[in-house]
């Protein structure tokens, strides 16, 4: 049945939304954050309507000037003003034009800042699950590529497509004075050049996922020629020569994307020549005709065969902009669709976490889960749907310190985020001193909690903020000078003299401060300590240090967490001495449970893995 | 060299910055401008075509001329431009694919060039430095693309400067016979005119500069800065610390360093002079072309008045002249673009050019089928570039052929320093390493690798074919790269766990690539060392990130890897050193003691016996 539901699974495709929805989306959002923007394009559209007129009427008036053989002086005057006018009108428009362009600009990296900050928001799976991180990258994209970008695009074809249509209404009315069976014709003749258009740009974009692939590609091998990290590989195994086999490999696949896309862009060009040879044939016959009759004057013939062919570039400029639109509306469909996923809910609940008692009894009750997507799961490498948790039941009691051990794979990552409200169990309940814990406000809950994962998370910002992760404004100093001396670094910080406004690492200030393994894990310790939350939860974090530094940062999580309730998760059995009770998991189940001295005596998994780590010391120690 | 892009150079630095990256061009794509040289002059040509076929019906209309024959011309007048429509059209689209292409080349070059770059110098704040820049040069417009953009703009505006005083050259003449004296004023106002725009150009164009290459100074830049950018693309920040956004509430404080800075008042004041600067630049570059327009217009009305002139005169003759002042004009500003887009490489070509700096020896490296080679460090001292302390000072240690040496020390001691030196990404300040009596740094750096594999914690693998992985190339023998990953503990997971020689490791490159865990990964670098099969084998801390289980499996493995060859291991964990024969225990990047296991312990004041307590008291 779970292979069936997994089969049956698919793609997430997100609500499509039309161009102008899309376009009053991104209106809505300059509206909101940048209106100079749309005041700017608005004027640019006017203008620019305009502009095509004055270059219209300089040689009507010129020529009407010659004609009726005017004074000198009068013709200054009159083409000065016509001049100061042109001249006016262009530069403004030009002006307006660019001037916009840095601050859409602007507005489209705090975009970027928004879809972040939208990532934090929503509930944690989504960041997980690999439907949403493709939405997420996508919606990404269609920010990311400079002018190219979808937000970009927007802007340029919204502009773009109303200059056109302003202009097309305004030449249609010159050439309807003409004959409406030519407006007629072409219009057939427009329509026939956007049906062409419209397959050229389908068939773009099916090249499109080819091009990003290639395109991935190409990059992901330059990614991999410059990290510095693969560097000492890359020496030692001779790898220079398969990087560069690989490189020009995907430059060729890249070309070869890239000339199918030519020879199709070719041959639409050619056919659009050709539709263009046709229409300026037919134009010339039909004008050339009712010339030779005397319907048309000379000046009528020229005035009427610059309409029809300014009239088509209108049309031609229409269709390019609607082609930008729709490209640009398909990227940020994803963008709104992240961007439109429910935040979650951190407020809303029954009860409230400050009628607890201290300390807490935490306990899974019957607890099933099952990742709905293997993306979600990088950790604990379960097979897409398998359940990584089938009905376990656990009691921490108040106060007790817990070890969670396993190999890899166990579950016991995915225990802490599940412990710590990251996820929901499918079936069974999560109780706090007894109460289901769906009961508090999720901002409560996760107020329960101070917590160290495998990913440590340090920010180039000041130290204050990294202790206390919050605004500057927010911090408690006492509180947090008070957790960097129970963290044991306060001979640090006065021998580097560091304090909290000093930069952490050279991120973004050159005088930032960086602090070596054993250091960090003193911060993520000062971390919890501000915090002072009921619970402690360690997932393995002294991987990186030597002995000493290790069996240091024991000790003080140790200290610190007398009369809160903790779980320490290590392969390292190391950890297991400092707890009360020892659980192993396999295969997300509890094989084990007890005491450090029990296991050892049932002289089971758990004695195993002892064994394994301790055999060369303890013969060290009875030779 | 002048690093500020917005300072000003002398003139030929930048003959000098066009001349190299052309070079380059020109070593990528030689034909690329020859043919696109063919597309400008069809395009410089078809409106003049146009123009005589427009002026030939006129008369016609005038001449009352007979409809067919009237057709024919324009008949085939029609035809011969969609012929050099095609023949653009075509040239034009292939070379769009050449363009495409050595865009592409061009930006590896740097990352090519870093692979046999020396090893110091990759992370060095020189290096470093200096690819920032690289990256803050490219920020803005579109690289090497911008390049050839121009470079077409340029040779486009010139054709069409000749062809327009072909074409002008009798509207000159005309000018200068009916109207001298108002031409001329008109003239010379023009010129002042054009000459303040170009300057008021110039000085909107420094703002926008400003504003793109802004230097931030550090007591700044809790204004000016947002981290969105890294934060969104995941750099510093994995979809994993979510956990801790949560959990530490720390929402607030990710608002503030992402979105604050966008209202900010000095940066808004930023954005502002910068967007008066775009808006000035063009605009003045706008008024110009306004002015040449209206002045051209005026100098010939007046002329044709003076002169009696037709009115069908009029339109070809300030036509002319319209389009050979205004793209002399532009011409100019395109040649100052490209000389600025030439500037913005100049950074990448420095890096190009860089040589490097260890010392290359000649030397081969002597193939020996006994594997008898010997390795004596000999009072070495080493310094991290950037660092003063010493990493390893004085040092002195031979290795013995066969011999199975364990290190140990703490974090720091100079482990790894020694690793790195033996196997040549550094060389040594003071002192020498000898490999059968002779200095390595006078062999082949290639062939000397050659006898070192190399197991170490933060191994890379890269997100290619597993079985390149393995052989860390395209080709490579299939049974041979099998046997490794079999015998590096990998065999179960080719065997029934679906992975082949050409499955791609993770997703990164190939979206049908597989996930591996950490241990699985490790296995598969044991299995690369293995292939390589070279008399030496270092093990750098192999185990560090593996659960006890995983790791006693690949201990159990490494007599597999090591046979008879002469290794070293490293390691913070004690107990992995059992099969040892000798441990050194290294301390402040020197060796402080060596000898077997027993024989270290009973030094109690000795550094061996502190950290093995340290690590024993949990297992006793």
């Amino acid at each position: 049945m779970k292979e069936n539901a997994q089969t049956t699974k698919q793609e997430f495709v997100p609500k499509h939304y039309s161009i102008l929805s899309d376009i009053i989306y991104f209106i809505k959002y300059f509206k909101k954050y940048e209106p100079l923007v749309l005041y700017f394009s608005l004027l640019e559209i006017i203008l620019s309507a305009v502009v095509p007129l004055t270059g219209i009427y300089l040689p009507k008036i010129a020529i009407d000037l010659v004609t009726r053989k005017a004074a000198i002086q009068e013709a200054v005057t009159i083409l000065v003003l016509f001049t100061l006018l042109m001249v006016a009108v262009c530069t403004l428009k030009t002006a307006v034009a660019s001037g916009k362009y840095n601050y859409y600009n602007a507005q489209r990296d705090q975009f970027v800042g928004f879809l972040f900050l939208k990532k934090l928001k929503i509930p944690y799976k989504y960041t997980e699950s690999g439907d949403m991180k493709k939405v997420y990258w996508k919606a990404f994209d269609s920010l990311s590529s400079g002018d190219w970008s979808a937000l970009s695009r927007m802007v340029t074809g919204t502009i773009g497509i109303s200059i056109n249509i302003l202009c097309f209404l305004l030449y249609s009315t010159v050439i309807g004075t003409l004959d409406l069976w030519l407006l007629l014709v072409l219009n057939a003749l427009a329509f026939a050049s956007y049906a062409l258009n419209l397959r050229q740009i389908h068939y773009e974009e099916s090249l499109r996922d080819e091009f990003a692939e290639t395109n991935k590609k190409y990059y992901c091998v330059l990614n991999s020629m410059e990290h510095t990290k693969g560097a000492k590989d890359i020496r030692i195994f001779g790898m220079k020569h398969w990087l560069i086999q690989l490189r020009d490999i995907v430059i060729e696949q890249q070309r070869m994307v890239n000339q199918k896309l030519s020879r199709k862009r070719s041959f639409y060009e050619k056919a659009s020549f050709l539709l263009s040879a046709g229409r300026d044939l037919g134009a010339y016959t039909f004008l050339l005709y009712q010339a030779l009759e005397g319907t048309i004057d000379a000046g009528g013939f020229v005035l009427y065969f610059g309409a029809i062919t300014g009239f088509s570039g209108f049309i031609t400029g229409i269709m390019n902009s609607l082609a930008e639109l729709r490209s640009a509306a398909n990227s940020t469909d994803y963008l709104r669709a992240y961007m439109e996923l429910p935040d979650e809910d951190t407020s809303s609940g029954s009860r409230h976490t400050s009628e607890l008692s201290l300390p807490l009894c935490i306990e899974f009750k019957d607890v099933s889960f099952t990742y709905q997507d293997a993306a979600e799961d990088t950790e604990d490498n379960s097979a897409s749907g398998k359940n990584v948790f089938d009905h376990l039941n656990i009691k921490i009691n108040a106060g007790e310190k817990i070890a969670l051990v396993g190999v890899n794979g166990a579950g016991k990552t995915t225990f802490v985020k599940l412990l710590c409200g990251m996820y929901d169990p499918d079936s069974g309940q999560i109780l706090i001193n007894g109460i289901d814990r769906n009961e508090f406000p999720k901002k409560e809950l996760y107020g329960l909690f101070s917590a160290v994962f495998q990913e440590q998370l340090i920010f180039p910002f000041t130290f204050g903020e990294n202790i206390t992760m919050d605004r500057a404004e927010n911090i408690n100093a006492g509180k947090a000078w008070d957790a960097i001396a129970k963290a044991g670094l306060k001979e640090l910080f006065e021998e580097k003299n560091i304090n909290l406004k000093t930069y952490m690492t050279k991120g973004i200030m050159k005088n930032g401060v960086d602090l070596s393994g054993g250091q960090q894990q003193r911060l993520l310790l000062a971390r919890a300590l501000y915090k002072d939350a009921p619970v402690l939860v360690l997932d393995e974090p002294t991987a990186a240090l030597d002995p000493v530094a290790e069996s240091e940062v024991y000790n003080s999580y140790n200290k610190y967490s007398q009369g809160k309730t903790a779980l320490f998760i290590s392969h390292r059995l190391a950890s297991t001495r400092f707890s009360d009770r020892i659980i192993m998991l396999e295969e997300g189940k509890i094989i084990e449970e007890g005491s450090h001295n029990d296991l050892m005596q049932l002289n089971g998994k758990y004695a195993e893995m002892f064994h394994i780590q301790s055999n060369y010391y303890e013969e060290g120690e009875t030779e | 060299m002048n690093t500020d892009l917005t300072a000003k150079i002398p003139f030929r630095e930048h003959i000098k910055n066009i001349k190299k990256i052309l070079k380059i061009i020109i070593d990528i794509d030689k034909w690329y401008f020859l043919f696109t040289s063919i597309v400008h002059i069809i395009n410089v040509i078809k409106p003049y075509i146009q123009l005589v076929l427009s002026a030939y019906i006129l008369d016609a209309i005038i001449a009352q001329k007979n409809f067919k024959e009237v057709m024919l011309v324009i008949t085939s007048t029609i035809f011969i431009i969609l012929c050099l429509d095609f023949i653009a059209s075509s040239i034009w689209n292939r070379m769009e694919v050449h363009r495409e292409k050595a865009f592409l080349v061009y930006s590896c070059m740097t990352q090519t060039k870093m692979l046999d770059m020396d090893f110091s110098r990759i992370d060095s704040p020189e290096i470093r430095e200096l690819r920032k820049r690289i990256i803050t040069d490219n920020n803005w417009g579109a690289g090497i693309n911008s390049l050839f953009w121009q470079g077409n703009a340029i040779i486009f505006g010139l054709f069409n400067i000749i062809g327009a005083a072909v074409v002008a050259f009798p509207v000159i003449n005309f000018l200068f016979d009916s109207g001298r004296n108002y031409v001329i004023i008109i003239f010379i106002v023009l010129a002042v005119i054009l000459i303040i725009s170009m300057k008021t150009g110039i000085y909107f164009k420094k703002k926008t500069f400003q504003f793109m290459f802004m230097k931030i100074n550090d007591d700044e830049k809790e204004e000016y800065l947002t981290l969105s950018w890294d934060f969104a693309s995941g750099n510093g920040f994995n979809y994993k610390n979510g956990k801790d956004i949560k959990i530490y509430g720390s929402y607030g404080l990710m608002e503030r360093w992402c979105i604050y800075a966008f209202s900010s008042k000095k940066q808004r004041k930023a954005l502002k002079n910068s967007a008066i600067g775009w808006a000035g630049k063009d605009g003045s570059s706008e008024f110009a072309i306004g002015a040449i327009r209206g002045c051209t217009y005026l100098a010939v009305t007046l002329a044709a008045i003076a002169a009696k002139a037709g009115a069908g005169d009029i339109i070809r003759l300030a036509g002319c002249l319209d389009r050979l002042v205004s793209s002399a004009y532009r011409l100019v500003t395109d040649i100052s673009e490209f000389a600025l887009t030439a500037r913005k490489q100049a950074s990448t070509i420095e890096f190009l050019e860089l040589d490097d700096e260890m010392y290359k020896g000649k030397l081969p490296v002597e193939k020996r089928s006994d594997n008898e080679y010997q390795v004596e460090f000999k009072n070495v001292t080493f310094c991290y570039p950037g660092s003063n302390e010493p990493a390893l000072k004085d040092f002195s240690m031979k290795l013995k052929i066969g011999e199975k040496l364990a290190v140990v020390g703490m974090n720091g001691s100079g482990k790894t320093t020694m690793i790195k030196l033996l196997y040549r990404l550094y060389d040594p300040d003071k002192g020498e390493i000898l490999l059968n009596g002779v200095d390595i740094r006078k062999f082949k750096t290639d062939e000397y690798r050659q006898l070192f594999s190399v197991v170490f914690q933060d191994y890379t693998l890269f997100p290619f074919q597993l079985a390149q992985n393995v052989a860390t190339d395209t080709e490579y023998n299939t049974e041979l790269v099998k046997k490794c990953l079999v015998d590096s503990g990998f065999g179960e997971r080719i065997n029934n766990g679906g992975m082949e020689m050409e499955t791609y490791l993770y997703k990164d490159f190939d979206d049908t690539g597989i996930e591996i865990s950490g241990g699985e990964a490790q296995k598969i670098a044991i299995a690369r060392a293995m292939y390589k099969n070279s008399p030496f084998v270092l093990l750098d801390e192999p185990t560090a990130a593996l659960d006890p289980l995983a790791e006693y499996e690949i201990y159990t493995n490494f007599d597999k890897i090591i046979g008879t060859k002469t290794a070293i291991y490293i390691s913070h964990r004690l107990s992995s050193c059992q099969f040892c024969e000798k441990i050194a225990v290294f301390h402040k990047g020197s060796l402080v003691q060596y000898g077997s296991h027993k024989e270290l312990l009973e030094d109690k004041n000795g550094k061996y016996y502190e950290m093995w307590n340290a690590q024993a008291q949990y297992y006793q």
